[in-house]
């Protein structure tokens, strides 16, 4: 059935007060660190996503899925202010970081962008960079002073998993590396500039299926110091990873929305409208 | 059981060139293809002859002496040293001037510029490439002197007490800083181009992994963008280089040859240039002797300037290669 | 418990209006880059009115620098040591931007303004300037009479012997590097490419020693050719190269598959694909040897007369015919060099704009 036709019965009605209620309940669930209000973006004239209301718990993962093309990388780049960087590019309603708006006027991006990081789909060491230059280029290219590199780099490393298998060759080139390496020593250049959000847009859809599951461990851990948001095509790795999970869609010619929301099991278990229910039994996308 | 049959291998290669048409077609393209290394090694030979006469006759001194006195019977005395050192110098001055520009102008035009004013910026260099060496020496001698020979006063005015300053003549007209701001305008489009290209291929997931840990400009270009452009800016520059090593036209009204080396003085008037020596005394050549020096000294001019393209292609390819 | 998209608040976001909250600066910042753009001008005014320095000096020596430490001031009171930097270099690059065009501008208005004097007399447009020769003058002439018909007569012949020679064998080359399959094909490109380095003074230098010292010929429009195709001959090869390139492999298998021969495929099916890449290499070749002068000075020489044969006498040309009249030190011959130079580059912008357009449909044709 067609969206206006399943909005229109007795049993979505119902829903939506029970939903009200639970809302309620849900923000009760701890601390949000960072959470999008009435976030709507466009490309130019295009809008290609509309009304994202999501919360973020500190110290938690919450995993986006949704079928391709339908805005979360999109979405994700206005958490960090990447998006703005895209000629053309626009938003409407406000993202707030421990309860700030990080648009407002006399907010620095680079400030923002430390303390939210971003990992991205294909793993990016800088070439020209050994393994200790790539930990440490975050704190060359945005001005941030820390001391100690030398721990900060074994620190880094171990959080993201890959100081046993980097620890004595740091001076060797970046490109050595294979790919779920790669990525690995890219999460460990996020780490360096000590974030306390983590974006992640698809990290292992590029990966062999090992190296995404030593990923998906190194997520967990982070996830007891860091909040963690993952854009994933990967419904299993969602179900592993993530606490709570935002479905995505857009229909043709159409804003994507956040279609339902909520913590994993409910999402995966008992999904209560009919499209997520579809998704997640892979009938489409 | 009978032995196997022996096989007769049959090339494929040579099956497909068995046309008649197909094999002069294949000779006369291989025939053509050659002409370049014909022509070079032509060069490397004729001139070559002459060079090999002028140092036999003279000896070394060819290379090492600032004298040029010809009509001397049997014993000739004159060598491009001054030249030599002096092509040099207006090519020091000249890198000087153009790569910090080209380098500005690929930055603004890759990184800065709105897409429709880079398209412009792009043209623009494009055309200053096409301008004739000769319209530049016209220019250059009057529009470039006149100011450039104020401009030069004042430096001496207020600053000549730096060496490179200095000026005993009171003349500022045909110095080799003039030459050498003439060479940058001719290097500036070659360098800006190539730079321009090299640094639009920064892989853009490299630029984004700088941007999402909040880098400004400043820091992307140090850090991402320019040893990720090295090579290619190198090759450029080395391009640039070998163009205004062999550059004759454009200075030869805004400098003033002098035999003797003028080592650091850029605003006097005295410079030398193995190019433009060549045509400033071609038309005067005393005698077959002179002549023969003049096709030395362009043996040798044909010499370093092919060294620095070869070394330029060179790392422009190797650069090249090693990003894919 | 999930919470489900509210569909009753889609009335509310369709209100929403898009908007670039990261584009508004914030007072402070504002204040400072108003403080930045004015105080140097202010100061520099004051310079001006008040000491000999003359204008343009005062404006790079002086303007400039105080105007990048305004900008980097500015940008360090408002972004800290990371908008320092920044701000120096955009500071810079415009500024190198600006040094460009104003090179650029320089050089085509003097063209055009001193060189109409020499076109435009004071009944129009002087064609005779166009189309005489400069038998019967002399430096002091007045510029009604005589004119580089006879050096645009030479040019053309030049560039045409030169064409002849360089584009079929610039075009087998290319042809060899793409089609055949050879270990030398390496070793060709390097050869063409070191070929493109060759100063055009030690091509002049070479058809000199080889053909004219040694008696073989004179110093004629042919020699001129020559070692106009000497220079010719890469930029021919190099384009030719790339074009041939971008032809799919797939015409090629399937006019072999058709049982042609290897050249028929080439000449018949190859290059009539790549037909406005070739045009656009052999304008780009004429384009890049239409204005050397060095070459000509010793190979061509001058005249003052129309030559028609191509062999037998020393020729005219426009970079020469510029070269000669340069340092005069009589006005109208002056005149005339602008009037030949602006004839030049005019030539030269048809060449620069044939071949952008030619290079854009050719671009076109492979979406």
């Amino acid at each position: 059935m067609s969206t206006a036709e399943y909005e229109s019965t007795a049993e979505y009605e119902g829903d939506v007060t029970v939903l009200e209620e639970q809302f309620m309940e849900q923000k009760s669930v701890g601390p949000i660190e960072l959470e999008s209000q009435d976030v709507s973006v466009w490309f130019g004239q295009r809008k290609v996503l509309e009304g994202v209301n999501i919360a973020f718990p500190k110290n938690t993962v919450t995993a986006l899925i949704g079928p391709s093309g339908c805005g979360k990388s999109t979405y994700i780049r206005t958490l960090n202010r990447l998006h703005e960087l895209i000629p053309g590019a626009a938003l409407a309603g406000s993202v707030l970081y421990e309860g700030k708006d990080i648009y407002d006027t006399d907010i620095d991006p680079v400030h923002i962008r430390l303390q939210i990081g971003m990992v991205f789909q294909k793993p990016n060491p800088f070439p020209s960079m050994t393994i200790r230059g790539n930990v440490l280029s975050g704190l060359k290219l945005s001005g941030l002073k820390r001391d100690q590199h030398d721990d900060i780099v074994e620190e880094t490393l171990t959080s993201a998993g890959l100081w046993n298998e980097v620890k004595d060759r740091l001076d060797s080139a970046a490109g050595e590396l294979s790919g779920g390496q790669q990525q690995r020593l890219v999460i460990a250049r996020a780490l360096a500039v000590q974030p306390h959000v983590l974006l992640m847009d698809e990290p292992c859809s590029a990966l062999d299926p090992t190296s995404t599951l030593k990923i998906e461990e190194t997520i967990r851990e982070l996830s007891k110091d860091i909040t963690i948001v993952i854009v994933t095509h990967n419904m299993q790795q969602a179900v592993r990873v993530s606490d709570y999970t935002a479905f995505f869609l857009a229909a043709e010619n159409e804003p994507g929305y956040v279609i339902e929301q909520g913590p994993t099991t409910d999402i995966f278990g008992s999904p209560r409208d009919q499209r997520t229910l579809d998704y997640v039994n892979g009938r489409f996308g | 059981m009978a032995a196997p049959p022996t096989e007769t291998r049959r090339d494929l290669d040579s099956a497909a060139t068995s046309h008649r048409g197909d094999r002069i077609f294949n000779r006369g393209i291989t025939v053509a293809a050659f002409t370049a290394l014909l022509v070079l090694a032509g060069i490397a030979i004729f001139l070559g002859i002459a060079a090999v006469e002028a140092i036999t006759t003279q000896g070394w001194s060819f290379l090492f002496t600032t004298e040029w006195k010809v009509d001397q019977g049997d014993e000739p005395v004159a060598g491009i040293w001054g030249m030599l050192y002096g092509s040099v110098l207006l090519s020091v001055i000249g890198l000087v001037i153009a790569v910090p520009v080209s380098l500005l102008l690929s930055v603004f035009i890759v990184f800065l510029a709105p897409r429709r004013l880079g398209r412009v910026m792009t043209n623009v260099i494009d055309l200053m490439a096409a301008i004739p060496s000769i319209i530049l020496g016209l220019w250059a001698f009057y529009l470039l002197s006149p100011p450039a020979e104020q401009w030069q006063f004042l430096l001496n005015k207020y600053l000549g007490w730096i060496p490179i300053f200095q000026n005993d003549s009171g003349n500022f007209n045909g110095t080799p800083f003039i030459a050498g701001f003439v060479l940058a305008i001719m290097m500036i489009p070659i360098i800006t181009s190539v730079s321009r290209e090299v640094l639009g291929r920064t892989p853009p997931e490299l630029i984004n992994a700088a941007e999402a840990l909040g880098c400004s400009l400043w820091t992307m270009l140090r850090h991402v963008a320019l040893p990720y452009g090295r090579g290619g800016i190198v090759g450029g520059i080395m391009l640039g280089l070998g163009r205004a090593l062999g550059e004759t036209i454009a200075i030869f009204f805004v400098l003033k040859l002098v035999y003797d080396i003028n080592w650091y003085k850029i605003i006097e008037s005295e410079g030398g240039s193995v190019a433009t020596l060549i045509v400033a005394t071609f038309g005067e050549v005393s005698g077959p002797y002179e002549l023969n020096l003049l096709l030395a000294a362009g043996f040798f001019l044909f010499v370093g300037t092919l060294a620095v393209n070869v070394i330029a292609n060179l790392i422009v390819q190797k650069t090249g290669r090693s990003e894919r | 418990m999930t919470q489900v998209l509210d569909r009753e608040q889609i009335a509310e976001w369709s209100a929403q209006q898009p908007q670039r909250p990261w584009t508004k600066k914030p007072a402070r910042l504002q204040a400072w880059i108003a403080v930045a753009a004015l105080l140097p001008a202010a100061l520099v005014a004051l310079i001006f009115m008040y000491t000999e320095i003359p204008g343009p000096v005062l404006l790079v020596a002086i303007y400039f620098p105080l105007q990048l430490l305004a900008a980097g001031i500015a940008a360090v009171a408002t972004k800290g040591r990371q908008g320092a930097a920044d701000s120096v270099i955009i500071v810079l690059s415009v500024g190198a931007t600006l040094f460009s065009f104003i090179i650029l501008t320089s050089v085509l208005g003097s063209l055009i303004v001193r060189g109409l004097e020499a076109l435009w007399g004071e009944d129009g447009f002087r064609s005779s300037f166009l189309f005489q020769n400069n038998v019967y003058i002399n430096p002091s002439t007045p510029l009604e009479y005589g004119g580089l018909g006879h050096a645009v007569i030479g040019t053309l012949m030049i560039v045409l012997i030169a064409s002849l020679i360089a584009v079929p064998i610039g075009i087998a080359t290319a042809i060899y590097i793409t089609e055949v399959r050879g270990r030398a094909v390496p070793y060709v490109r390097f050869f063409v490419q070191a070929m493109s380095g060759i100063p055009s003074i030690v091509a002049g230098l070479f058809i000199l020693t080889v053909l004219i010292v040694s008696g073989a010929m004179n110093q004629s429009a042919f020699a001129g050719g020559l070692a106009y195709a000497i220079l010719m001959l890469p930029t021919v090869a190099r384009t030719a190269e790339e074009v041939l390139r971008l032809i799919p492999e797939d015409l090629r298998t399937g006019a072999l598959a058709l049982g042609s021969t290897r050249a028929r495929v080439v000449l018949r099916v190859v290059i009539p694909a790549a037909k406005t890449g070739v045009i656009t290499a052999i304008i780009l070749g004429v384009a890049r040897v239409i204005g050397e002068t060095a070459p000509l000075l010793l190979t061509s020489l001058k005249s003052d007369q129309t030559i028609l044969n191509p062999l037998a006498d020393p020729i005219a040309a426009l970079p020469t015919y510029i070269f000669d009249n340069v340092a005069l030190p009589y006005p109208g011959a002056v005149t005339r060099a602008w009037g030949a130079a602006l004839v030049l580059m005019i030539l030269v912008l048809i060449l620069f704009t044939l071949a952008r357009i030619l290079g854009r449909d050719r671009l076109n044709r492979f979406r």
